[in-house]
C-alpha cells in the first residue's frame, strides 16, 4: 500500500467533508495559533529585556552611591566614609582581576539653558572611556576626548531629547549652552535612547535623552554640589573581560569598598547581566504558564480530532469491510486512518501557523507589547500538531483495523 | 485439488452458550468447477462462504486452499490470501461510493502493491471484459444495478484469483439483468475460472454444474446438475 494513495484518500475525504473537517481542525488551529502567539510575546519580552540591559552593558558592574537622607549622610560621614570617590575607582582598577575598563561619573540635577529655553536635566561628568563602556552612540559631532578631559575644556555632549528641544533642526555644534553659571560649547549629540522605564537597583528610571555630558575634570572643578557632604562621584562603571567572572569580581569590589568606606553601607553594586539572568528565570515561569495553556488547547484540539475520527470509523465500517475483503491488512487500514488524522492536524497546523503569525503582528501593531516570531517556534507548533495527529489518530485507527472483516462487510 | 475441507465446524459464542452453525462439513472442489451452494436461511451457507473466502476462520477442522491449511494462517496471511486467491461478488455489490468505477477495480491491486500504471492497465482490461469501457469514471451512484455488479465482477477478476465467490450475485437485480450477470459468470467459467455460487434460489443454482444443499449446518446433498440451464 502506497503512502501517496493514503494521502490522496485523506485529502479527498477532507475536501468531501469541508465543513466537518474545518470543525475538526478548529481545536488544532487555535492550539497552534496560541502556541505561536504566546511564544512570540515571550520572545518579544525577552528581547526587550536584553536590549534594556545591553544599554547598561552586559559585561559591566555598576557601583552607585546610595541615595541617603541628610541625616543618614551626616552619620555616614561621621563614621569616616567619604562616599564614592575617584580613589575608589583607581583601587578597583588596580586590584580587581579582569578589569577591562573603568569609568567614573559625577551627577548633578540642574537646569540647562539655551537662549530663552530651559530644561531640567542631569549633568553628568564623565571620563573619555565612558562611551566604550556604554552602548551609547554619537549621532552628530564628537564625544568628549582625552584632550577635553585633560585640559578641562568647557564642552558638553547633549542627549537627543534636550538637543531637539533647544535647536529644532538647527545645527547644535558650536552653540553655547549655560549650566549653572558656566557657558559650555556643544561638541556632539547622542543618538536617541529608549526610555529607561524601570528602576534597576539604584539606577532610577528616567529619560536618558535629557542628560548632558561634560568632562569629569571640568565638572569637579567648576560645578558646586547641592550638599557639601556629597560624595565626589556618584557612579563607577567597571567592565570585566569575562561575563562568567562578574560575580567573583563584584565580591572583590565589595570587599575593597567595605574597607575603604569603613564598613559604611553607602553604595550598592548592580550587575545588569545577573539581573538579566534573574529576570529571565522569572520569565521562564511565566513562559511555562503560557506554554501550558497553549499545550492544553492543543490537547483539546487533539481530543476533538479523536472524537471525530472515532465517529468516522463507525460511519465507515462498511468501507473498512470492503477494503479488508479485497486484501487490505490491518496495518493498511491503520495507516489509512492515521494518515487521515495527520493530514487533518497538519492542515489545521498550517492554518494555525498562519493565524498565529497574523495574531502576533496584530498584537505588536495595536498594543505596546513587542512580539517576535522565532522560526523555531513555528517549527515547534507545527511538529506538535503532527504529534497530536498521530497520537490521537492512533486509537480510532486501531479500532478501525481491529474490526472483523466478516462483521464489518455486512454492517448496514 | 483447489479446495479441500475436512470436518469443518463453526460455532458462535453467545454469552456462555456456544451456538453451532456448521456441524461438520467435508468437501472437495476442483479447479474450474462451477458449484452452487444452496440452502434455506440458517443453513450455514453464509458462514461457509465467509470461511471459504477467508473472511472468517473455522472453530475446528481444516480448510486447505491450494494445499495450504488456511486455519493456521494469521490475519496478515489471510488478507494476502483474500487478495491473491479470492474474488468476491456480493449481492449488494459492496463498491466504495466515493471512488469511480476504475478506482474501485484498482483497489485490490493497491493492496497487492502493484505499481500504479500497471494497476490502471489491468483495471482497464477487467472493465473492458465486463463491457464497461465507457463507464470508467462514473461513481457507483451514477451506474445502474447491473453495471454496478459488473464493476464488482471486474474488481473480483482483476487479481486473477483462484476462486470467484459469488454471494447471491443477482439478489438485488431484476431478472433480465440477473440473467445477463449469470451469462457473464458463465463466460468466466468457460475461460477457466473456478466459480462458487451461494444462493437460495434454485433458478440461479441451475446455472451451475454441481449443486450442494446445506441443511442445519450439514451437507444434505451434493450432486452434479444434469438439468443445467445453458445460456449459450
Amino acid at each position: 500500500m502506497e503512502y501517496g494513495e493514503n494521502i490522496r484518500l485523506a485529502l479527498q475525504g477532507l475536501v468531501d467533508h469541508k465543513f466537518r473537517s474545518f470543525l475538526t481542525m478548529l481545536g488544532i488551529i487555535f492550539g497552534v495559533a496560541s502556541v505561536i502567539t504566546m511564544l512570540s510575546i515571550g520572545e518579544g519580552a525577552k528581547r526587550e529585556a536584553i536590549a534594556k540591559y545591553q544599554d547598561l552593558g552586559v559585561n559591566n558592574i555598576i557601583i552607585r552611591e546610595k541615595s541617603l537622607s541628610d541625616e543618614e549622610l551626616e552619620e555616614v560621614r561621621a563614621k569616616f566614609s567619604q562616599g564614592l570617590s575617584i580613589q575608589d575607582a583607581n583601587v578597583i582598577k588596580e586590584i580587581v582581576p579582569g578589569v577591562e575598563n573603568i569609568t567614573s561619573q559625577a551627577e548633578k540635577n540642574t537646569d540647562v539653558k539655551f537662549s530663552d529655553k530651559s530644561v531640567k536635566s542631569t549633568v553628568i561628568g564623565i571620563t573619555p572611556d565612558f562611551l566604550s563602556l556604554m552602548n551609547y552612540k554619537v549621532q552628530q559631532g564628537n564625544f568628549i576626548s582625552e584632550k577635553h578631559y585633560n585640559e578641562r575644556l568647557k564642552v558638553c555632549v547633549l542627549g537627543a531629547g534636550i538637543a531637539a528641544t533647544f535647536f529644532k533642526g538647527e545645527d547644535p555644534i558650536g552653540k553655547l549652552v549655560k549650566i549653572d553659571d558656566q557657558w559650555l560649547e556643544v561638541i556632539g549629540v547622542l543618538a536617541s535612547k529608549s526610555l529607561f522605564t524601570e528602576t534597576v537597583g539604584e539606577l532610577a528610571a528616567r529619560d536618558l535623552n535629557t542628560d548632558v555630558y561634560v568632562p569629569l575634570s571640568l565638572f569637579l572643578n567648576r560645578f558646586t554640589r547641592d550638599n557639601v557632604l556629597s560624595s565626589e562621584i556618584q557612579q563607577v562603571t567597571v567592565q570585566i573581560n569575562n561575563s562568567d567572572r562578574l560575580i567573583e569580581a563584584s565580591r572583590i569590589i565589595d570587599e575593597i569598598l567595605k574597607r575603604h568606606h569603613f564598613n559604611n553601607d553607602d553604595y550598592s553594586i548592580v550587575i545588569p547581566y545577573e539581573l538579566l539572568k534573574q529576570e529571565e528565570k522569572e520569565r521562564q515561569i511565566y513562559n511555562f504558564l503560557l506554554g501550558a495553556i497553549a499545550a492544553i488547547s492543543l490537547l483539546v484540539g487533539g481530543i476533538g480530532i479523536m472524537n471525530i475520527m472515532l465517529a468516522t470509523v463507525m460511519e465507515r465500517t462498511r468501507e473498512i469491510g470492503i477494503r479488508r475483503s479485497v486484501g487490505a491488512r490491518k496495518i493498511d487500514i491503520m495507516s489509512q486512518f492515521v494518515t487521515e488524522s495527520v493530514v487533518i492536524s497538519i492542515t489545521g497546523g498550517v492554518i494555525g501557523v498562519f493565524i498565529g503569525i497574523m495574531l502576533s503582528l496584530v498584537v505588536s501593531l495595536f498594543t505596546d507589547i513587542n512580539t517576535f516570531i522565532k522560526p523555531y517556534s513555528v517549527f515547534i507548533a507545527f511538529s506538535f500538531s503532527v504529534i497530536v495527529g498521530v497520537s490521537f489518530g492512533y486509537l480510532p485507527a486501531k479500532n478501525a483495523a481491529n474490526l472483523k472483516p466478516v462483521e464489518s462487510i455486512r454492517y448496514e | 485439488m483447489l479446495i479441500e475441507i475436512k470436518d469443518l465446524k463453526k460455532s458462535y459464542s453467545l454469552g456462555d452458550s456456544e451456538i453451532p452453525v456448521i456441524h461438520g462439513i467435508s468437501l472437495h472442489i476442483e479447479k474450474n468447477e462451477y458449484v452452487a451452494i444452496m440452502g434455506p436461511s440458517g443453513s450455514g451457507k453464509s458462514t461457509l462462504m465467509n470461511i471459504l473466502g477467508c473472511l472468517d476462520t473455522a472453530s475446528s477442522g481444516h480448510y486447505y486452499l491450494n494445499n495450504v491449511d488456511v486455519s493456521t494462517l494469521d490475519d496478515d496471511a489471510l488478507s494476502l490470501t483474500r487478495n491473491r486467491e479470492i474474488g468476491f461478488i456480493f449481492q449488494n455489490f459492496n463498491l466504495l461510493p466515493r471512488l469511480n468505477a476504475i478506482q474501485n477495480v484498482e483497489l485490490p491491486l493497491i493492496y497487492s502493491g502493484t505499481p500504479g500504471n500497471e494497476g490502471r492497465e489491468r483495471a482497464l482490461k477487467a472493465l473492458e471484459k465486463v463491457g464497461l469501457s465507457d463507464r470508467l469514471y462514473h461513481k457507483p451512484t451514477e451506474l445502474s444495478g447491473g453495471q454496478r455488479q459488473r464493476v464488482a465482477i471486474a474488481r473480483a477478476l482483476v487479481t486473477n484469483p483462484g476462486i470467484l465467490l459469488a454471494d447471491e450475485p443477482t439478489g438485488a437485480l431484476d431478472s433480465k439483468t440477473g440473467v445477463e450477470i449469470m451469462r457473464l459468470v458463465d463466460e468466466l467459467h468457460k475461460e477457466g475460472n473456478t466459480i462458487i455460487l451461494i444462493t437460495h434460489e434454485q433458478e440461479i443454482a441451475d446455472y451451475a454444474y454441481r449443486n450442494i444443499y446445506l441443511k442445519d449446518g450439514m451437507i444434505h446433498s451434493d450432486r452434479p446438475n444434469h438439468q443445467r440451464k445453458n445460456l449459450g
